[in-house]
């Protein structure tokens, strides 16, 4: 009988499902604002439904990310730096450095053999995670997703030199007002960050292969910026936002394995599809 | 009002050791000590830990307010916020020491009212007749702090104890250096007494004072001698409770009752240790306090350390202690010298050793030691954005901690897809946050870094076997 894992990353700004048998068969990824957090099971049924499986067909869910705690449908709760750390291994045996640029946050994970070794957070301050970006896109007029395009074209960057969000902000838009071009403003935005991530995620002592996820993962101008601040080519998994989702099910996987091979019986907890009560 | 007190009850840490437990009562007691002795007219002083005068002051019935101590109370309070915004309001940066900035509040507010603060926590601290700063090298403030505050108290003096010691050189041997500095701080220790006995009226009892160095010495042996129990596995004590055993260490050196607090724990613990009673029922991972003031408004992270099975059996904050027989202390009745030579002792004690490894430095030796001693799995460090100290020596520590000591044995996936053995450094994990501003922690990160911590130690532990 065909047994499957469920990953669930409950991220400050998106929540993500994987399913998975012997490799991937469905993913889904839903926003987790506000309004949205207590619906983190509707994301899960949604990746159900991609593949038609009953949430009961389910072996074993592992629930991971900030909003991992109660989650009434996992059977057990690790943080994102073993998931990470697992998932990216998963398509980087090699891996040695993770870079987890979040929505709220910014990770760096020193793995082995798809364990973590070490690990620093940014969990304080919105500066050097994707929240910055969103900030900074909403104060120049242009969309998110369009920032690492336009900043790749961008020849002269600006320096911005407020590590401060909130006084960037003001700052972007008086060199915007001083006529600095946008792709130059948006290059120097995006070097600003890869400066902020590469501080802290230097004192891990970056080793290769380094391996770029989260949200800033997509973003190109980014991964570029801070490839050249570190001096390494940096690795982009193919959906970096799952990469959290991907090492909880593979850890659920090796959960149940494991106690296959001990001969002891699979502890899962009552499970239900049920909305988040309690965040 | 019954549900605010069902809260902080909830919020209250759990304690090892029943002598733990006893501290708040005590500190308490001690506080509203000051008050009384205000109204008794008796003499005091706002003072400084870890200054070498404790024995000096008991010796002329001069009464201490601790005034750091004060401040870690407003904040393990979680009421260190209003004092923090009126020192703010007065000008002060938000960035320095919080432990003087809370005092710096506090003080402008009780001299402003005439009277101490609404609802000042415990009772509020004294206004002192003298103010003993310290030109002690570790840490600014000491120095600053006095100064700052005398603008709300210019009738109040200040005595400026400077007592510096060498700092580390691997080629220089301090026994060719200490006698100058034993002379100056010998002088600048004659020099307080002078100082307090104009200010008190009374004149030093030396018979007196050299009892109580006496004292204070064999009070180092003995704390040493019980921290050093906590060595047992499942070990008896954790530095949740050091924070509050450091009281009797560093708030009542010289007196019979911080003797007999640790006379008591001793047996505590001898007790525990043989009942085997850990700090926790499962004791998985051992970890070092590598050093860094705790958030004093979240001691309970250490007791959310204890329910993943990870117990602190020693750390470098607040062990301000070694054995005076291992310090070879020159025979001499004055116990000035004596304060003196103590002190340059302790802080040159792992000198020697540190010399003995390349590469290495005296703080690096002593994590290194306790490392050892304590069979310790994992630092955590604590980085209080306000100390400057603390903040700057711990990083440094750490990574030449990483660099010259890595005991552990792993296997590396390699380019070539083979594995190799390597050895590695313990993990650590530094949080990050603050001593008295509530501000600048989040209990939800904080605990997401040590569940994350936590994680990376089983594996290590994994790995190794």
């Amino acid at each position: 009988m065909t047994q499957y894992f469920a990953g669930i990353d409950i991220g400050s700004t998106m929540t993500k499902v994987v399913i998975m048998d012997s490799g991937i068969i469905a993913s889904n990824i839903g926003p987790t604002g506000p309004e949205q957090r207590r619906l983190a099971n509707k994301v899960m049924e949604k990746a159900l439904k991609e593949v038609d499986l009953a949430f009961e067909a389910i072996t074993y869910v592992v629930a991971t990310g900030y909003g991992r705690i109660n989650v009434p449908f996992a059977d057990k709760q690790i943080t994102e730096i073993s998931c990470h750390a697992k998932g990216v291994a998963n398509f980087f045996p090699e891996a040695k450095t993770i870079i987890e640029v979040g929505g709220q946050d910014c990770k760096g994970i020193k793995i082995n053999n798809g364990k973590p070794v070490d690990f620093v957070m940014n969990d304080k301050c919105a500066a050097g995670t994707g929240r910055f970006l969103e900030i900074i896109a909403d104060a120049l007029g242009i969309k998110i997703k369009e920032m690492g395009e336009i900043g790749l074209q961008g020849n002269n960057p600006a320096k911005i030199s407020n590590i401060c969000t909130v006084f960037a902000e003001q700052e972007v838009v008086a060199r915007l007002a001083e006529g600095v071009p946008l792709n130059d403003l948006v290059a120097g935005i995006l070097e600003s960050l890869a400066n902020r991530i590469s501080r802290m995620v230097n004192r891990l002592h970056v080793a290769e292969e380094v391996v770029v996820t989260g949200g800033g993962a997509k973003n190109v101008g980014l991964v570029k910026a801070l490839s050249d601040k570190l001096g390494y080519a940096l690795a982009v998994p193919p959906e970096p936002l799952l990469t959290g989702a991907v090492g909880a099910a593979l850890l659920g996987k090796d959960i149940a394995d494991k106690d296959l091979q001990d001969g002891v019986s699979l502890q899962t907890k009552e499970r239900s599809l049920k909305e988040i009560k309690i965040f | 009002m019954a549900e605010e007190q069902k809260k902080e009850e909830r919020k209250r840490r759990r304690h090892a050791t029943e002598a733990a437990g006893k501290i708040g009562p005590m500190v308490k007691a001690t506080i509203g000590g000051t008050v009384k002795a205000r109204e008794e007219g008796k003499s005091i002083a706002y003072a400084f830990i870890v200054c070498s005068y404790d024995e000096i002051i008991r010796a002329m019935d001069i009464v201490p307010v601790w005034t750091e101590n004060y401040a870690g109370i407003c904040g393990a309070k979680r009421d260190a916020t209003r004092f923090l915004e009126r020192a703010e309001s007065l000008n002060f940066s938000r960035s320095l020491c919080t432990y003087a900035l809370c005092g710096l509040g506090f003080d402008q507010w009780r001299e402003e009212l005439g009277e101490m603060p609404p609802d000042a926590p415990w009772g509020g601290q004294a206004k002192p007749d003298f103010m003993l700063s310290s030109g002690q090298i570790l840490c600014d403030p000491r120095n600053k702090w006095y100064q700052a505050v005398q603008q709300y108290m210019p009738d109040v003096p200040i005595y400026n104890v400077g007592l510096p010691w060498p700092l580390y050189e691997d080629d220089i041997d301090v026994a060719d250096v200490e006698d100058y500095y034993i002379k100056y701080i010998v002088e600048e220790l004659r020099g307080l007494i002078k100082f307090l006995e104009r200010q008190t009226g009374r004149k030093m009892d030396w018979d007196r004072l050299s009892e109580l160095v006496d004292l204070g010495e064999r009070t180092w042996n003995l704390i040493w001698e019980t921290y050093e129990l906590r060595r047992a596995v499942p070990t008896p004590m954790g530095t949740g409770d050091a924070m509050n055993t450091m009281v009797p260490m560093v708030f009542m050196l010289g007196t019979q009752e911080g003797y007999d607090f640790f006379l008591e724990l001793n047996k505590e613990l001898k007790d525990k240790i043989a009942r085997k009673e850990g700090v926790v029922k499962d004791e998985k991972y051992r970890l070092l306090w590598g050093g860094g003031l705790p958030s004093w408004f979240a001691l309970t992270d250490f007791n959310y350390f204890n329910s993943k099975g990870a117990v602190f059996p020693v750390e470098t904050t607040y062990r301000m202690i070694e054995p005076i027989y291992r310090l070879n202390i020159p025979d001499t009745n004055d116990p000035i010298e004596r304060l003196a030579w103590r002190w340059i002792r302790y802080w040159t004690y792992w000198y020697d050793k540190a010399r003995k490894r390349p590469g290495s430095e005296p703080d690096v030796e002593r994590l290194i030691q306790y490392i050892e001693d304590y069979q310790i799995d994992g630092i955590v460090m604590h980085e209080a954005f306000s100390c400057r100290t603390w903040h700057l020596g711990l990083i440094w520590q750490l990574n030449q901690l990483k660099k010259i000591y890595k005991p552990i044995p792993v296997l590396r996936l390699g380019s070539n897809r083979q594995k190799k053995g390597e050895k590695r450094e313990l993990p650590s994990l530094i949080l990050e946050s603050d001593i008295v501003d509530i501000s600048s922690y989040s209990e939800v990160d904080t605990r997401n870094r040590i569940d994350a911590f936590i994680e990376t130690l089983e594996q290590t532990k994994k790995n190794n076997r």
